[in-house]
């Protein structure tokens, strides 16, 4: 199978079509497609081997092409309750700030968060958290609540923990957490400063980290189908998700993905979606009633599990 | 402040005391940042002399004193435009020096002549229809338009809530002449803790410029 690296490609709108048709014949996924005014935002999967090919296109087209890590992941990024204390800073700076290498970010804000003895989480969210790939937590200023108090939010969420706050920790130091970043914690301007802005690089940088151990870990037995294949097949035989009007209407998940649309009308459609290798989706992956609205989670049995992989 | 006046005080500064205490120092100056950045989203740096705030998160405790400095009396009419009565057109114009204030000059015109009487030919113009333009005049120079104080309240209440940490939901707050308390906390208030934000406002109320 071939290896897939994660790229982002920004340039005019003018004849990006043949970038796109060069991904196609190289076997390459564009996972977003972004449009504003004349400019084109492209997250795409380039086959290694290609990556020369692909930015050469991109140089006569006059784009710039950076790789993007955290594409193909889905980032729950969670503050402790949506009131005016943690958002829109510094709980969205970090959500926006995720958004640049590639990932997908969704913004939770648990319904009794705060606080210190009376904080806790819903089963719901908790389950909710668990479909995505990575968890932030933003926190706030106070080491003796980071440490003592906010943990137990942690309970039950089986996916990597990532924690930011304001003091400076070390991650052993906050029991559970997989990645602890400081110097974000809560504020009521928009992160800019230099210090700032470097804690978010920091946390980027990280984040990816988590997100590559995840698919080293994945690699050492594969997905039975690609998320991105199937996100194609999607795409062309459930024409109706054209008509999504969410961003990403099919968000890419290091193991699975996320299709928007009514679980109750499309599940059956999804379950059968045939592969050119005559398998179908239901064959491979796990289908079933996302936590979120009402969309339909699919995640990918492993290669072991089902037995062979396309 | 006349208060503070017949005590024999100076006048203040704005934010001449700026104190946040916490055990930590490093958790204190993004306290600091957090009141200093809701100070200036309310407005409210021109109108406190002196602020002091302590945290104890292992108590799950905030204590906030202020100190006021004069906001301002009351504002009448004729603080904030020209009224000029035209007995022979039988109306007043009202001709505003300042904008800030229009909402409540309209609302109190509209409660004593109706709306049908009153029209804005433009923005800093108001002309009423009146039998007795002249005394009707005399009477709106002196009329009371906005009491600051009240507004200040409001935004103190607001300052207040902002930057204490959400979950902070036991609250006491008082509110006398230019002195502010504040205290929250997770946990059933204390009596001490009330008590201590009291001694927090006497030290501020003696510190400074005397």
């Amino acid at each position: 199978m071939a290896v897939l690296r994660p790229y982002l490609y920004t340039g005019g709108v003018h004849k990006h079509g043949l970038l796109i048709e060069l991904l196609e014949d190289l076997g390459g996924y564009i996972i977003q497609k972004v449009i504003t005014g004349t400019e084109v935002n492209l997250i795409m999967l380039v086959p290694e081997k290609d990556v020369p090919i692909v930015k050469k296109q991109s140089d006569e087209l006059l784009g710039i092409i950076i790789e993007a890590p955290l594409t193909g992941v889905e980032i729950a990024v969670v503050s402790p309750t949506l009131a005016s204390h943690h958002l829109p800073h510094s709980a969205c700076d970090v959500a926006e700030y995720l958004r640049h290498p590639g990932a997908n970010t969704n913004m939770i804000g648990l319904a009794r968060g705060m606080g210190r003895r009376v904080s806790l989480s819903m089963d719901y969210e908790r389950k909710l958290i668990n479909e995505h790939d990575i968890a932030v937590f933003t926190f706030g200023s106070f080491s003796d609540c980071i440490i003592n108090k906010k943990p137990k939010l942690f309970e039950g969420i089986e996916i990597p923990i990532v924690v930011t706050g304001g003091p400076d920790l070390k991650t052993e130091d906050v029991p559970g957490a997989d990645l602890y970043v400081g110097n974000i914690g809560r504020t009521s301007h928009r992160l800019r400063k230099t210090e700032e802005v470097s804690a978010l690089d920091n946390l980027n940088e990280k984040v990816g980290k988590i997100a590559d151990n995840i698919r080293k870990q994945q690699a050492k037995d594969p997905l039975a189908v690609l998320p991105a294949r199937a996100m194609k097949e999607i795409e062309n035989q459930v024409p109706e998700i054209r008509t999504v009007l969410s961003p990403a209407p099919l968000t890419l998940q290091l193991n699975g993905l996320r299709v928007k649309l009514p679980y109750d009308e499309f599940h059956e459609r999804l379950e059968k979606l045939e592969f050119d290798e005559g398998v179908t989706l239901s064959e491979l992956a796990n289908i079933s009633r996302s936590k979120m609205k009402n969309y339909i989670l699919i995640k990918i049995k492993s290669k072991s599990d089902v037995g062979f992989a396309i | 402040m006349l208060q503070a006046l017949l005590r024999g005080e100076e006048k203040m500064d704005s934010l001449e005391i700026f104190a946040v205490e916490s055990a930590i120092a490093s958790e204190q100056e993004f306290y600091r940042k957090i009141i200093e950045d809701n100070l200036a989203s309310l407005k409210l740096a021109p109108a406190i002399g002196r602020i002091k705030v302590v945290l104890r998160p292992e108590d799950s405790l905030f204590q906030m004193a202020i100190v006021l400095r004069d906001v301002g009396s009351r504002v009448t009419t004729i603080d904030i435009a020209d009224v000029d009565a035209k007995p022979v057109a039988g109306e007043i114009i009202i001709l505003i020096k300042k904008e800030q204030y229009i909402p409540e000059l309209l609302g109190k015109l509209w409660d004593r002549y109706g709306k049908a009487n009153i029209s804005q030919p433009d923005r800093w113009t108001v002309s009423i229809s009146t039998d007795r333009p002249e005394e009707e005049a005399a009477f709106l120079k002196e009329m009371m338009v906005a009491d600051p104080r009240h507004r200040l309240h409001e935004n103190l209440v607001d300052f207040a809530i902002r930057v204490t940490p959400e979950g902070f939901r036991v609250r006491y707050h008082l509110y006398k002449d230019n002195r502010f308390i504040f205290v929250a906390s997770e946990e059933a208030l204390k009596h001490e803790w009330i008590e201590e934000a009291g001694t927090m406002l006497e030290e501020l109320m003696e510190g400074g410029k005397n």
